[in-house]
């Protein structure tokens, strides 16, 4: 594919997340920290969420595991997790833990259960995109384009 | 803790008032910020750094209470997010209250009106909600001036 093509197929695939609302203005906001003394900053940063949050939904994971649930350290992390997500504009995964965090609130197991398997979900989708959409930009670069804004 | 200004090294030449006579006010504005959060950590750095200030990093409120105890006059401004594991962001803003006279913003992804009415109440000199725009942070540099006239105010009345 040639480079106009894979610079259109990058704009038109960026535009689709924010039209979906997996990405928000945050997300922009990250893009326009980077500049020529830091290029890979928003690759930099969103590693370090996914990094993050992995930890986070492992402990949640283990969390409703046990015999006497910590609800309030579950809280915390659930809180952790949004503050996070909202950092980087991840929109779906902030929304999520809202919700996460009022089960968390009313000690309901079953809630707790079911929003980690939709905050899981929607965070393995966000992550499958955004490496796909650094893989795009990953080519245009190595075909000696820059990266459309 | 991680400290990062333009040099890599931690500046501690500056003594207070020294920041606002500069020429390029308000860069070089001399931030500590302290998040548990990582990613926030490094999106709060990278969004100072853009506004020309100098910033300081830390992970844990203790560390930043060291730093601070360590280097006296080093700083202009503390922001601390609230909900940190070994000490809170209000736990932290007494401390500062009590030993320096500095002006601590607060930072949640609660925005809850009572939360931010217990920073408010506390001293915070101003509460923000997760996630923090650059154009917010471009601002923090009136809460350092307001402070610095309301002392002087106070000095000349008494």
């Amino acid at each position: 594919m040639d480079l106009v093509h894979l610079q259109r197929q990058l704009v038109d695939y960026r535009t689709s997340l924010y039209h979906e609302g997996f990405l928000d203005e945050q997300f922009t906001q990250l893009q326009s920290l980077q500049d020529e003394n830091n290029p890979d900053f928003v690759v930099e940063v969103v590693s370090l969420f996914f990094e993050d949050s992995e930890r986070l939904l492992n402990e949640l994971s283990k969390a409703l595991e046990q015999q006497i649930i910590d609800f309030k350290r579950m809280d915390a992390q659930v809180h952790q997790l949004k503050g996070s997500s909202s950092s980087i504009g991840a929109h779906r995964v902030q929304k999520l833990c809202i919700v996460f965090r009022n089960y968390c609130e009313a000690q309901n197991v079953e809630g707790c259960l079911k929003c980690l398997q939709q905050v899981k979900h929607e965070y393995g989708i966000i992550k499958t995109k955004l490496e796909s959409m650094f893989q795009l930009e990953q080519q245009i670069l190595n075909a000696g384009g820059s990266i459309p804004v | 803790m991680n400290s990062s200004n333009g040099n890599g090294s931690m500046s501690t030449a500056s003594s207070s008032g020294a920041w606002d006579g500069r020429d390029q006010f308000p860069a070089g504005l001399r931030v500590l910020v302290v998040d548990d959060d990582p990613t926030c950590l490094m999106i709060f750095e990278k969004m100072l750094k853009t506004c020309l200030y100098q910033v300081t990093k830390c992970n844990k409120a203790e560390t930043a209470l060291s730093v601070l105890r360590e280097h006296k006059n080093g700083f202009d401004i503390v922001i601390s997010d609230v909900h940190m594991p070994d000490m809170d962001g209000f736990e932290l803003l007494k401390h500062i209250d009590s030993e320096m006279d500095l002006p601590v913003i607060l930072i949640s992804a609660d925005a809850t009106k009572q939360i931010v009415m217990k920073g408010v109440t506390y001293g915070a000199c101003d509460y923000l909600i997760k996630p923090v725009r650059i154009e917010t942070l471009k601002n923090i540099w009136q809460h350092v001036v307001r402070k610095k006239a309301r002392n002087t105010l106070l000095e000349i009345k008494y």
